[in-house]
Parts: structure tokens; sequence; C-alpha cells
């Protein structure tokens, strides 16, 4: 995905300091036209920061943003095809949503019947007609986002910004504007990119994901590739729950490669990304719900026993804390069997592909 | 705070409320009397010292020529104390604290000596004593507390608002008139009102450098120098209800400003 | 779905609005371009205004002031060429015509601004922490509308309420306290009540404004840990307060040193303040200007030298409460 053929944004070498403080380390990134990306990350990673340089709001310190194959690094704002829906939406409280809409039009010098034209249609797709002679704080929530939506895409960006716009949403209402937000992009075929700190929204929603810490690009892939084949530990953990098994690295064999863990030799996927080391200490992840948990030995390629220490009862299914050795492994277990496995020993099971060795 | 404090405090209170409002409604009835003489009793009671306000040209002149006075000034302090709050606001640069502290000194130099610096600093760019130079030393004096109420609203204003405006195409010169500007509104009628009262109220800068024309205040003291009489009462309840309208006008904008920033 | 075109509008069959209009016209681009041009210029821009302005109108007129308080003579005439000299200076030091109401005016004002902050700080102790939050802007109001009738006008009222045939004689009559009507005008005293009635408002805000911020959680807590009442004033309010104070103290104090109408109309002989001297220079067609210029400014430095040494004591109060 990173060599996309057909970049609508380039990012060369991009750095951006404030102060002592480096948001950004040399960047490199292209963007496919018509592409949904998420830049997904913890507060202060340089999601933000990425955002604000596509969007004109800052200048990089070295390095350059190639728009549709024009330099626009130095170029302000107001004279780049970029728009954005900003977090707290930034409605113009003193217009009505009409006027909102139509800002970014008028100052194209478009007439005012293609004007009205382009806002009623804008208005019949997003579901807005009834409030468009409405003022913003006469709104809900989701029709403000909606609003905001609108307005950016009104004057037809090459890019729209999204800059965690469903944070201010309730957890049910976010759910639901999620798939909207995915159709909507679908359907209008424009290259959105979506910052956001929220690993389940990243994963929902995106065609990529590109997850960001401390100023660099952690992994760079489409969401089940990081779920499944996390680069980095912090990728692993980030997204997901994960049960990192620290371990030693043993050489491979048949496409695997070998994890010693407490004494059991493990087969692990063959790492992707960042190449995890051959030998010596490692961490492995291993997600919850890869896990079999039964009485008798399973026939997967690894089997560890261990003895259940706690169950946490979350409704369908149940999530089980397993003693192996010294560690705890989290499993998930459908609710019945969870039950079933109240006390004494039980055997885990995992297929290969499911443990990933990780470089830090 | 026990009990007896709180009775205490609220005595104290009143005492002062009663402190500030009889004076002003003792003036207010000494205008229906009907006698030559300022005092106490009132026998008969009369309209004739009201009518008599409306039908005084001289009165009605100096009312006018403050009002001018007020309408330009404020006028000027709007726009430059609007002009200075959006400079001072958002960014820190080399000098801000004193050019913040230049902006604020007219409000704290003692009124006869901002009064005479500005007679003599008339006197150096050749503006001779009346309207303008009354215009121009209200202006200056009004300025800071213009400036105070903007930037206290421009601090509330959400900075991605300019961001958004300029992300959808408009430059710094129209994201000011279509986004900020808007939003100062509120500020700039309640400021504006305020200056208009300073302007109307002020008396030792339209003294000072006031020509042969009087404001009303200047005309009011005039009239006092030479002898009380219910006229003078009538004039004063006139300009007290005028001013409490406007003064009740201005705190309203304000508040309803607060509350609509609170809503934000 | 595809959406409809954004192009500009070509041809007179459909206009673009006001703001299209303008950002797309020759001589707008032409001035954007000059004024707009970097992030630098802009602010450049936005900045000389200001800085000219109160370079001239705020800074200017104080500094022509001190100029010409330095002049041998003001206007220049003809054969009449000023020089430097500090002459005015010394005439103030020299004459105690002048001393006196000049130490009159600090004492006066510094006793006033104490009475003023013992009278008003439980006034707005009051309305900050006893009276319920929605009714406390209309028990601020009865305060207020009395402050925006102008100096004149309260001076005026003032007069009718202690003048001899005034409301406070009258009533003290009736009341059989007094026999003769009691001079109150033209005293110290009236002169004092006025000058109040003028500038409690100045003291009235800040330290609303301050006691209103304080959290009543903190007098909970405190109240919980065992503090009475005078413990808790003395421990939170007035620490809290104290910036409110240092404001209130220093605007009212400006003030009553630069009063003009208030001691002309409400003051006696006895009781002439500084400003009345200075004005007195400023009545006369202009040769006296140089010394009533000297004397405003020995009265603005000591002024503002006084409210300055009292800021930052009350602020080194407050930082050592603090700790």
């Amino acid at each position: 995905m990173t060599d996309a053929k057909d970049p609508i944004v380039r990012i060369e070498g991009v750095t951006k300091s404030f102060g002592s403080f480096t948001a950004l380390h040399e960047m490199n990134l292209n963007i496919a036209s018509g592409e949904f990306v998420t830049f997904l990350g913890p507060s202060g990673c340089g999601k933000s920061t990425t955002l604000r340089i596509l969007g004109g709001f800052e200048k990089p310190d070295t390095g350059r943003v190639i728009l549709n194959g024009q330099d626009v690094t130095a170029l302000p704002p107001n004279k780049r095809n970029v728009n954005m829906v900003f977090q707290d939406y930034a409605l113009f409280p003193n217009m009505t949503v009409r006027r909102n809409i139509a800002f970014g039009l008028e100052l194209k010098g478009m007439g005012q019947q293609a004007i009205k034209a382009r806002i009623d249609e804008l208005a019949s797709f997003l579901e807005l007609t009834a409030y468009l002679d409405r003022r913003p704080d006469q709104l809900s929530g989701g029709q403000r986002q909606r609003v905001a939506l609108a307005r950016a895409l009104a004057p037809d960006p090459a890019l729209l910004l999204l800059d965690e716009p469903l944070g201010a949403l309730d957890a049910k209402l976010r759910a639901q504007v999620q798939v909207e937000l995915k159709a909507i992009q679908r359907r209008t075929n424009k290259t959105f990119f979506f910052v956001t700190h929220d690993q389940e929204e990243a994963l929902t929603m995106s065609d990529r994901i590109v997850v960001m810490n401390k100023g660099r690009i952690e992994q760079d892939g489409t969401p089940e590739e990081l779920y499944f084949q996390p680069a980095s530990r912090f990728v692993a953990e980030f997204i997901g729950e994960t049960n990192l098994l620290s371990g030693r690295a043993l050489p491979g064999d048949q496409g695997a490669a070998g994890f010693d863990w407490q004494g059991h030799q493990l087969r692990a996927a063959a790492t992707v990304g960042k190449t995890a080391p051959a030998q010596g200490a490692v961490t492995a992840s291993l997600r919850p719900e890869r896990i079999q948990v039964q009485r008798d030995r399973p026939t997967t390629e690894n089997a560890v026993q261990g003895q259940v220490v706690n169950r946490l009862f979350k409704g369908h299914r149940m999530l089980l804390d397993v003693a192996v050795g010294d560690t705890v492994v989290q499993a998930y277990t459908d609710t019945d069997r969870g039950r079933d496995l109240a006390d004494g020993p039980v055997w885990l099971g995992w297929n290969a592909s499911s443990l990933t060795l990780l470089a830090d | 705070m026990t009990r007896n404090t709180r009775i205490l405090m609220q005595c104290i209170y009143w005492a002062f409320v009663l402190y500030l409002l009889i004076p002003l409604a003792l003036m207010m009835l000494m205008g229906f009397k009907d006698s030559k003489f300022i005092g106490f009793p009132i026998r008969d009671v009369t309209l004739d010292w009201y009518l008599a306000v409306f039908q005084d040209s001289q009165v009605l002149n100096a009312m006018g020529y403050s009002a001018i006075i007020g309408v330009l000034s404020t006028a000027i302090a709007l726009f430059m104390g609007t002009w200075i709050a959006v400079a001072l606001t958002g960014r820190s640069f080399w000098g801000r604290a004193i050019l913040l502290g230049l902006t604020l000194l007219p409000a704290v130099i003692p009124g006869v000596i901002s009064a005479i610096a500005f007679r003599i600093a008339a006197r150096l760019v050749g503006l001779e004593p009346g309207m303008w130079a009354i215009i121009w030393s209200h202006a200056i004096h009004n300025v800071p507390f213009v400036v105070l109420v903007v930037m206290a609203r421009l601090s509330t204003l959400p900075k991605s608002y300019g961001e958004a405006a300029q992300d959808l195409g408009a430059d710094p010169i129209i994201t000011f008139f279509r986004v900020t500007l808007p939003y100062l509104t509120p500020a700039m009628i309640g400021g504006g009102i305020f200056c208009l009262l300073l302007s109307f109220d002020d008396f030792v800068r339209s003294f000072f450098l006031g020509g042969y024309e009087p404001t009303l205040p200047v005309l009011i003291f005039a009239k006092l120098r030479s002898g009380m009489s219910p006229e003078i009462n009538a004039i004063s309840t006139v300009v007290l209800v005028l001013t409490a309208v406007l003064g009740l006008w201005a705190e309203r904008s304000m508040r309803g400003m607060k509350k609509r920033a609170a809503n934000d | 779905m595809t959406l409809s075109n954004t192009r500009p509008a070509s041809g007179p069959a459909d206009r673009p609005g006001f703001w299209g209009r303008l950002s797309g016209s020759g001589p707008y681009a032409a001035l954007t371009d000059v004024l707009l041009a970097s992030p630098r210029r802009q602010f450049a821009i936005l900045l000389i205004v200001p800085v000219i302005w109160v370079l001239l109108t705020h800074l200017g007129p104080i500094l022509q002031m001190i100029n010409v308080s330095l002049l041998t003579n003001y206007p220049p005439g003809p054969n009449n060429v000023p020089t430097y000299t500090l002459e005015h200076y010394g005439k103030f030091f020299t004459d105690s015509i002048f001393i006196q109401p000049f130490l009159r005016t600090l004492i006066f004002s510094s006793v006033l601004t104490l009475t003023t902050l013992i009278i008003i700080y439980p006034v707005a102790y009051f309305l900050a922490r006893h009276v319920r939050r929605d009714r406390q802007m209309m028990f601020l109001m009865l305060l207020l509308i009395p402050f925006w009738v102008g100096e004149i006008v309260r001076i005026f009222a003032m007069m009718i309420l202690l003048g001899n045939n005034g409301a406070l004689n009258l009533a003290l009559q009736w009341l059989g306290l007094t026999e003769r009507p009691i001079p109150f005008m033209y005293t110290g005293f009236s002169l004092s009540a006025g000058i109040i009635y003028l500038t409690a408002l100045y003291m009235l805000m800040p330290l609303y404004s301050a006691l209103e911020k304080i959290p009543p959680s903190l007098f909970e807590a405190a109240a919980d840990l065992g503090a009475g009442p005078w413990t808790r004033f003395r421990r939170i309010t007035l620490p809290l307060s104290l910036e409110g104070v240092s404001s209130g103290c220093t605007l009212v104090f400006l003030i009553s040193t630069g009063v003009y109408a208030t001691p002309v109309l409400l003051g006696g002989p006895s009781t002439t303040l500084f400003s009345e001297v200075i004005a007195g220079f400023f009545h006369v067609a202009g040769d006296q200007w140089p010394v009533g210029a000297a004397f405003a400014v020995i009265m603005l430095v000591t002024a503002l030298l006084l409210t300055g040494a009292f800021t930052k004591l009350m602020a080194h109060l407050a930082g050592r409460v603090k700790q």
C-alpha cells in the first residue's frame, strides 16, 4: 500500500519540532486517491501534527508535501484544495447551516444559484435538508458532525482531513456514525485522512492504518495486518488485547519461527514488518481469542498446560486467567465452556500463525 | 461565618444601597418642587421644571453636543480598541507586556492630570479647544476599556473557528470580517455603550478641553456654581434616566454574551 | 455518488455573492498580495497601527507634559524662546502653599481608600457569598445604577442630601438631635462622602470578582478540618482576596488623587486638594502652564510610585500566604 501507484499526497522527509520537542521525525508517506487512511496513536505521537501540516496550519521544518503533483509546503490553508472536519466541528455560530456550507463555495467564486444547487445536493445526501435554516446551537451532536462534513466536502477537496471528529459523540451514536462515515467515503470516493486515538474506530473504518509513536511511523498496513501481524510490541499492545510472552528466539524451520517460552519449544509465525531478532531475548504477542482452552490436549501446533485462576464474565464469552508457570495468560472462551473449566488443570492451544515475535 | 456577622453584613449592604440611592431619589423628587429654592420640605408639586428642560435650548444643545461627542469618540475607541485587542491576543511577542501596559495607561492616570496632559498635547498638535479636542480625549481615555472587554471575549473564541474559515478559502482579512468580528459583536456593543456612558458623563476632560460650547456635565457644573435651582434637578433626572437605560442595555448585552459563551 | 461541479461562475447568468465577488476581484487580490504576503508581514501590519496609536496618544501627551514642565515658558513667544529648567519643580518644594494641599491630597486619598475598603469589603463579601447566584446580578445592579450617572449629577445629589436645608439636616432636626442645621457642606466630611460616592464601585468590582472566584468547597473543607469562622476568614478568604484588595485600593487611590469637580463643589477653603492647585495654573492664558505641568508630574509620579509599591507589597503578602 505504501507504494501506491497514484499517490494524491506525498509526504517527503517531513520533520517538525516545537521547541525541544520533536513531533515528527523524517516522515515519508504516500496516500492513494480514494483511500481511507487512519492515523492512529496516543496523544503526542505526531498524528495531529501530520494532519495540521497537510492542512497548512503548520509549516514543516524540513521536507515537502506534494498534493496532486504540486508542492504545497509553503501554501497557507486558504490556498490548498484540502478541507478539514475539526474536532469541535468549528461551525460558525453566527451563520445558519446553509451559510456554513456555502462559506467555502462563495470563496471559490461560485454563482449563487450553483451554490444553492450544490448545498441542496449535499443536504439530501447527508440528510440535512430539514436543518438548513437552523443555527449550529440548535442541532444535536450528530447533526453538527454531518454539517461539518458537508461544509468540508462542499468545495470538492482533493483530500479531506478529519481530526477525531467522533470524539464528542456518545458511544452508541459513534458506532452508527462510523458506519455512515465509511459509506460516505465509499460513495464520494474522496480521499479521507482520519486521525484518532481510538483503535476500534480505526479498525472499523479504515482501508489502511498508520500507527504512530513518538513522531515515527510504527506500522503501516491494513487493519487485519496490524491486528494479526503487529510489527512491534507497541502496535501489539495498542491495538486490541494481547498476551505478551517473554522468551527466547530459536532457529526456525519450515516457514515458522521458533520460540522458547518457559521451557516450551513453540512454533511462531515468520516475522513481518520490522524483523525481530533471530536469537536471544524476544517478546511474542498472542491474542486471547486465538487460544483454545480445553481439558484434554488440543491438536494445535502449540499446546501448554496451566491452571485457571480467575474468570471474568463478559456476556457472550468469558475471559479466563490461566497461570502457566509464573505467567498469567488470558484467553477467551465461550461462556458455557468457561463455566465447565472453573478449576483444575487446562490445556491452552494455538497455531504458529497466532504467535507473533515482536521487535521492541 | 456566624449568623450575627451575616446579618451585620446584610445591614451594611442595605445601608450602602441607601447611601447610594437616597441622594439620587431626593434629587429626582426635588425636581417636582413648586418653588425656586432647593431644600425641604416640598409643599407644592409641579411638572414645570421637567417641561422647562425640554424647552431650554441651551440644555437641548448641550445634550445634542454631548451625544455627538459620545457617539464619535465611541466609534474611534471601538475601532482602535478592537484593533489593539486583536493584535494583543493569541500570540506572544517581544514587547507585548509593554504594549499592553501602554494601552491601559490612560485608564490609570488620575483625572485632572490626564485632562491637562491632553490640553497640553492638543496645543502641541494645534487642536483648538472644542468638540474635536474633547472627542479625541474621550476616545483615548476609553480605548483601554474597549481593549479589556474585547480581549476577554476574544480569549473565548475557539482557535478552530478562524482555522476553519481559512481552511475553506478565506484569507485573514475575510476571516476577520466573517468570523472574528461577528463573534466580538456582543462585547463591542457592551463596551461601546460603556464608552458612550463614560463620554456622556465625563466632566474633567470636557471642562479642560472644551471651547465656548458646554457639554451637558459642564453646563450643569456651570449652573451649580451660579446657584442651585430645581431646574438642575430636572436636567439631572433626565440624565439619570438616560444613563440608567443605556447602562442596563450594556449590562444585558454583556450578560447574554457570558451566557452564550457558557453554552458554546 | 457524483456531485455537481464546483467551478467558479462564468458568465453573467449566475453571479457570485458579495464575498465571492470581493475575493475574486483584481484590486482586492492585488491588495492582499501586498498585505498578506507572509505571516510576518501580516503581523507587522496588524501591530504597526496599535503601536503608533499607543505611542502618539497614550504616551505622547504624558511625555509632552513632562517636556513642558521643564521649559522656562510655554507656549514659546517670538522673542521668548524657552530653555530647559528645573525651577518649576523647585517652586513646589520651597512654598508651603503647594506642599500643604499636596500632603493633604495624599493623606486624604489614603484615608479614603482605607475607609472605602472597610465599608465595601463586607458588601462585596455579602454579595459574593451570601446572595444566591441567580440573584447576585440583581443585588449588584442596585449598586451599579448610581455609578452610571456622571460625576456631576452625583455630586449634585450629594449636595441636596447634605445642604443646610438638605434631607439629612431635616431628618436630624425632626428627630430632635440638633437644634440648628449642622454645616456638613464645604467640609472634609462632605468631600469624603462625595469621593466615596464616586469611587466605591472601583473597590467593589475587583473585590467582588476576587471573592466570587473562591470555591465554596474550600470553606467546607476548612470547617470540616475544624477551622472556626475567624480562622477561615484569616487563612482562606483574606489571602485569596488580596488581589482584589490590591487592585481596588490602587484604582480608588488613583481616582481620589485626580478628582476635580468634587472638591470644587463639595469642598471648602480648608480642604483644597492638589488637583485644584494644578488646575489653577490652566485657567489662565497659558504662561503658567509649565508650573502646572511640573506639579502634575510630581502628583503623577508620587501616585504611581505609591500605588506601585502598594501593589508590590500586596503581591508579596499574597505570595507568602500561599506558601
